[in-house]
This record gives C-alpha cells, sequence and structure tokens, in this order.
C-alpha cells in the first residue's frame, strides 16, 4: 500500500487503487509487473510489421522491404540507389553514407535527420539509421533529398505503399461497394482499359488486375455486409490485385464489364448457385444507374474548408448574427455537400467554435495534402446598402521584394519562407477563384463577386490552390438576414460545390 | 462587505492605472510645420463608398515641413480626420492614434498606431484592405522618401488589424485598387534604368 501516498492527489488513479484495494498486494505487484515488462518491450522502439513496398520507375519497378519504426516508414536507401545506379560511398567507421551525382554530394549520418546537401544542412522528419550494413531513411528522403540530388521526381501519397518515380503512368482506380438487395456489388472504376482475373478460395477473392502500377484513390473499401467483410487494394509484389475477404454465404461471384472495360461490377451473390437461366438481375444497363458517370479524372481528392475566425474573435459583428458563427455554419455545409457529390475528403480548419491563428488554418491544409483551400469569411462594410461579395486570392508577388536572399534564377530555392507558401501555386489559385466567380454571378443576383488581391495572412502559407470567399455585408441587415436563410445557404453551398467540381476536372488543378 | 468593496476599489485602481498607462507621460507637442513652410497639394486615399475602386483619392493641402515624418504625420491627421464627402467612408477607427513615427535610411516608415486601429476595426477583409492602402498609399504616392510603410500596433508587431492582411512585412504602394495612375517621373525613370542597364552590360 506504499503507492497511494504518492498517487492520492490524482483523482483518476484514486478510483484505480479502490478498484485494486480488495485485491492482495502480491497480486498487484504482479500486475505491476506485468505492465513493467510490457513497456520494456514496446518503450523503446516501436517497430511493427515489415511489408513490400514497390517503387515503380516507367519501364521498371523495384519491390524493397519497408520497415516501420516509432510509426515512420523507412526503406532501405542503398537498394534503392543501386537500382537507379547513382554511386555511393558507405564509409564505416565514420557512420557516413556519402551519395554523389554530377557534382552535388548528399551526406547523411547515422541516427542523424540532418543530412548535409552540397554542404548545406536539410532537416528530415526522422532520423537516418543504419543496422547491420543497410541504411535505412524516412520514406522523406526520396522527395526531399533523391529529387534534388538525381532529378528523379519521387510520387508519394501519405497512406499509401507505394511510390511512383519520374513520370510513370498509373492510371487512378476508384473502388466503391453497395448492398444491393440480395447481392453486393463492388464497382471498380478506372480511366484506362484492364482485365481482371476471379481466383476463388474458400474466403477469399482475388482479383488479379493485368495492369501493373495503379494508384488506387482508396487503400481499401469500409463496406461491411453480410457477403463481404473488406476489400484491399494490394500490390505489395508489384503485380496490383484486389483482395476480397468474403463471408461462406457467397455462392457466387460474377465479374461485368461495362464501358470498354473501364468499370467493372463484381457481384456477391447469396444462396444456392444460381446459373445462368434465371433473371435475377441480369447485368443491369449501366445508363441506367446514377453514379455510373463516365469517369472523368479528379485531381482534388482532399479539400480543407476554412471558417473565418472563432472563440474570442468574432469577426465582423452584424446586429444579430456573428461572422464567426455564420462561416462555421456555411463551412459544415459545404462539407456535407462537398463529400456527398464529390466523395473527396473534406477538413474544416475547425469544427467548433474555438480561435485559431491563421498559420495554423493553412498548416491544416497543408500537413493534409491538401488539393484546395477555401477560407470562408463574411464582409463588412460602413456602406450600409452594400451586399458586394468577393472572392480573394493572394496579392502577386507579395513578399518576394523582402527576400533578397533566394537567387531570381532558383526555380526550386532549398528553403521558402513561410509567407511565400503561396507562390507555386498561385496560378492555379486564380484559376479556381476564376472559376468560382463565374459560377456564383451566374445563380446569385445582386453581386458581381469580383475576383480581388490582397495580401491575406491565411492564404500566404499554403501550398496548394488557396482562396477566400467573402460574403455579403454584415452591416446591412437585410442582407445579413439573407445569408442567416436556408434556402440561400442550400443555393450557395451547391454553386460553390459546381465550381470545386469544375476545378477539379480542370486542367489547373494539378494534383499535388 | 468589506470584501467587495476592497475588490471594486482594486478593479477601479486597474482600470485606471490601464488608462495612464496608455500616455504616461504627453510629450511638448511640437508644432509639425513652420509658419514659413509653403503649402503643397497632396492626395489622401479614402475608401469608395460604393463601385469597384477601393480607394478614391481627395485633393487635400498640407505643408511642406522640413522633417519628412512631420509631413506623415500630417497626411495621416488628414487621414484621421476623415473625407469631406459622403461618396468617401472614413478609413480608420474612431480614435485612432498615431503613436510614433520612425523613417528607415532604406526609406521604410514604421507607423505606431494605438490599439484602436485593431480593437476598433470592424473587420471584413475588404474594409481591412482598405484601412492598410489608404494608409500606405497616402503616404508613398505623398512622400517619395518613404519606399514601404510597416504597421505597427499599440508600439508592437501585429500579424493582422482584424484577421485578415498580413502586417509582418513592409507594404508597397498599389495603385491598382486605386482612381490614380501612377506619377508620371516614375515611369520616366524607368526606360532612363533600362537604358543604364543596357549601356553597363556592353561595357
Amino acid at each position: 500500500m506504499f503507492l497511494v501516498p504518492l498517487v492520492a492527489n490524482s483523482p483518476c488513479l484514486v478510483r484505480v487503487i479502490e478498484f485494486f484495494y480488495p485485491m492482495r498486494v502480491t497480486r498487484i505487484a504482479g500486475l505491476l509487473a506485468a505492465l513493467g515488462a510490457a513497456l520494456f518491450i514496446f518503450g523503446g522502439l516501436i517497430r511493427a510489421a515489415d511489408a513490400n513496398f514497390p517503387i515503380y520507375f516507367p519501364g521498371s519497378k523495384l519491390l524493397v522491404k519497408a520497415e516501420t519504426f516509432n510509426r515512420e516508414i523507412y526503406l532501405p536507401l542503398k537498394e534503392i540507389l543501386e537500382s537507379m545506379g547513382v554511386p555511393y560511398t558507405d564509409a564505416l567507421a565514420l557512420e557516413t553514407l556519402t551519395i554523389r551525382s554530377g557534382n552535388a554530394r548528399l551526406v547523411v549520418t547515422k541516427n542523424s535527420a540532418l543530412m548535409s546537401y552540397n554542404d548545406q544542412i536539410v532537416l528530415l522528419p526522422s532520423p537516418v539509421l543504419r543496422e547491420e550494413s543497410r541504411w535505412l531513411v524516412p520514406i522523406e528522403f526520396l522527395t526531399m533529398a533523391l529529387t534534388r540530388l538525381t532529378g528523379t521526381e519521387f510520387r508519394y501519397r501519405p497512406g499509401t505503399s507505394r511510390i511512383f518515380a519520374e513520370n510513370v503512368d498509373a492510371p487512378e482506380l476508384e473502388m466503391n461497394a453497395q448492398t444491393l438487395g440480395p447481392i453486393t456489388r463492388l464497382t471498380i472504376r478506372c480511366g484506362v482499359p484492364l482485365n481482371l482475373d476471379l481466383k476463388r478460395d474458400n474466403q477469399r477473392a482475388v482479383l488479379a488486375i493485368d495492369r501493373s502500377p495503379l494508384d488506387p484513390v482508396r487503400e481499401r473499401v469500409d463496406h461491411r455486409d453480410r457477403l463481404l467483410r473488406s476489400v484491399v487494394f494490394d500490390d505489395s509484389d508489384g503485380e496490383a490485385k484486389l483482395v476480397l475477404e468474403i463471408t461462406r454465404d457467397v455462392s457466387d461471384i460474377r465479374v461485368t464489364p461495362a464501358d470498354n472495360n473501364r468499370i467493372f461490377f463484381v457481384d456477391l451473390r447469396k444462396g444456392e448457385p444460381v446459373t445462368e437461366a434465371p433473371p435475377l438481375v441480369e447485368t443491369p444497363a449501366p445508363a441506367a444507374r446514377p453514379d455510373v458517370i463516365p469517369p472523368v479524372e479528379r485531381k482534388v481528392r482532399v479539400v480543407v474548408i476554412d471558417p473565418g475566425h472563432g472563440g474570442m474573435d468574432t469577426g465582423a459583428k452584424g446586429a444579430t448574427v456573428a461572422e464567426k458563427d455564420i462561416t462555421l455554419i456555411l463551412a459544415r455545409r459545404l462539407r456535407t455537400a462537398l463529400q456527398m457529390r464529390l466523395g473527396t475528403t473534406v477538413l474544416l480548419t475547425r469544427d467548433s467554435d474555438i480561435a485559431l491563428d491563421n498559420e495554423a488554418r493553412s498548416a491544416v491544409a497543408n500537413n493534409n495534402q491538401a488539393n484546395l483551400f477555401i477560407s470562408l469569411h463574411t464582409g463588412y462594410s460602413l456602406n450600409k446598402l452594400d451586399a458586394s461579395s468577393y472572392v480573394f486570392v493572394m496579392k502577386e508577388n507579395f513578399g518576394e521584394a523582402s527576400t533578397t536572399s533566394a537567387p531570381a534564377g532558383a526555380r526550386d530555392p532549398l528553403f521558402l519562407p513561410w509567407y511565400l507558401g503561396y507562390r507555386t501555386h498561385r496560378q492555379a489559385s486564380m484559376a479556381a477563384a476564376n472559376i468560382l466567380q463565374e459560377e456564383l454571378s451566374k445563380a446569385i443576383q445582386g453581386s458581381t463577386f469580383a475576383v480581388r488581391t490582397a495580401p491575406l495572412a491565411v492564404l500566404s502559407s499554403a501550398t496548394m490552390p488557396a482562396m477566400l470567399l467573402e460574403l455579403g455585408n454584415l452591416n446591412n441587415l437585410a442582407n445579413a438576414q439573407t445569408m442567416l436563410d436556408g434556402g440561400y445557404q442550400t443555393r450557395l453551398i451547391n454553386i460553390v460545390a459546381d465550381a470545386v467540381q469544375r476545378f477539379s476536372e480542370s486542367p489547373q488543378a494539378a494534383a499535388n | 462587505m468589506g470584501f467587495f468593496v476592497d475588490i471594486v476599489g482594486r478593479v477601479r485602481s486597474l482600470v485606471n492605472e490601464r488608462e495612464t498607462e496608455e500616455n504616461p507621460f504627453k510629450p511638448p507637442t511640437q508644432p509639425l510645420y513652420a509658419p514659413t513652410d509653403p503649402a503643397i497639394m497632396v492626395k489622401i486615399f479614402f475608401p469608395a463608398a460604393t463601385g469597384d475602386t477601393l480607394l478614391v483619392a481627395a485633393d487635400q493641402t498640407i505643408f511642406k515641413s522640413a522633417e519628412v515624418g512631420n509631413r506623415a504625420r500630417q497626411i495621416l491627421q488628414k487621414l484621421q480626420e476623415g473625407p469631406q464627402v459622403d461618396t468617401l467612408l472614413p478609413p480608420l477607427p474612431k480614435d485612432t492614434k498615431v503613436q510614433d513615427i520612425f523613417i528607415s535610411e532604406q526609406g521604410t516608415a514604421f507607423i505606431d498606431f494605438s490599439n484602436a486601429i485593431a480593437t476598433g476595426h470592424p473587420g471584413g477583409v475588404l474594409n481591412e484592405l482598405a484601412t492598410i492602402y489608404s494608409i500606405v498609399d497616402s503616404l508613398t504616392y505623398n512622400l517619395p522618401e518613404i519606399k514601404q510603410v510597416k504597421i505597427l500596433v499599440g508600439g508592437v508587431e501585429k500579424e493582422t488589424l482584424a484577421g485578415h492582411c498580413l502586417l509582418l512585412l513592409p507594404l508597397e504602394m498599389d495603385l491598382s485598387i486605386t482612381n490614380v495612375m501612377p506619377r508620371e517621373e516614375k515611369i520616366a525613370t524607368l526606360p532612363r534604368s533600362a537604358s543604364a542597364l543596357a549601356s553597363s552590360l556592353k561595357e
């Protein structure tokens, strides 16, 4: 019972001790010992199961064993370098690895997140590891260092387990599952024709795809019903396939191609094996189904919506309503609309009435690899009759005069001041703003929704197409009332969703 | 009871202290210009009540004092006083005071406003943009010595006035949002410098 005085001031622990009190001391000691052992085993380097990780080069592929330490995925560096034909020197005594390409030189050090690139220090998100004679680098090493050194571009989406190098052609693959009465239908869509080969053993069905580098929009389908347990995209051996975990109830699996092998319906059926004869939903005409629209390439996968102001910072104040409340209502409704209509991932920078600084808002978009950032605000004009709305993008060339360090010709400077983050996507931002302006001015009377530029704090460090929509005038009583009207909001949200969809299909929406 | 009196007294003294802290000692007010200084015409940029042009210039007179800082003070005074016509709006919140002005050798004017410019600002992106650029454009257009303007609030750097426009970097003149064309002499200097550049390249 020596523990009691130590932890007595913590109410939750007191309760734990009350709970354990009837137990004998020996038992508690046993529990503590077990806990200690568990901490000893898992507390150090948390290491997860190793998985195969394909890297697709144009015309070839490399399978490497990825290892996970402390939730960071590591790849064996030497194997990648050897397959790319990049020379390196492994200095055993110095515990460094030097990679050369042309005149460029990159040095990494064991257990250090700092690396030297042409004598400049670059910081990796996690340290480089060395195990026996293997060098393990975090995945960001490829984009942060190897791309600079060799000029080979790498594309990697967090959460996936594959890397595309250079301009390797990897068409997107979309999967969707739904329960349709007695059958469960898995719909597979791709921009290019495919061939599927079905193999089934008891509770697993494997659909081998004859095309190898594919970029699945989602790694797995989270649909679970009487027939289907899970669908997972698997290309760990370099061959793309879908693995379906099915239940014992499934008696028949039928694969029906449509749209010149660009769409496949995989129907799982229950009951006695149905022969071809019964007229049970004989491959329904694809045109009749509302969700079978010819697949268009959509590049906007993640949208971040920023409801302006919040918490102490109320924003502009109208007679009856504050800016922070309108923006939050609109943002939530826009999230639902975008998720339903486009199936995009939509994140809000705040989903409650909290204060947030501008840097944190753009950080949400940056950290989630958003393809579009929309900040919502309402206007305030001293002119009580005014009701104009505007679409804002970042002011061109803002802050460039203040950065004298970057040489004029540098295409991709090593370090970018945070307030210049907007620069790479400013043209796309402008394109997105123009689309939004067109759609809004077409459908909503009373304002031209003119596109304006301003040195906006929330847009300056957003590294994706980003814009700010400023709606109406809270100083105008009638206008403030309109903005609170549910019907008006629905119309507005639908138009914004239209604009996002149009932008998503436009060439400016380059996937980052 | 006595406890409450004590609390009230403390709060009152806190409030009083605050008032005096705002300006602990007033410097002797010096005249911003001498009687002999000639009058000059300046364009003061005010937010337009309607229309697509954000800022509209109004012609006003100030006196050409010897110090640039004092000329800047006069211009800011005109902004504080507000426009004289109904079609223009006051650019600064009421009670905004200019606490200090410092002009660096590189031509950056540091203007320190009292907290009222931020706390009294009604908000709105366009409205905030108008406030900031009425200050920046009025100063840079009329005083060629000032190349850029850095706005401080209550003596310190602030990210924004009301949450929108970034103030962490000095701002340059932007006449694209006004009804005024850039001054001709500034255009005239361009070809000259270009030809100078070309001749230096030849050498």
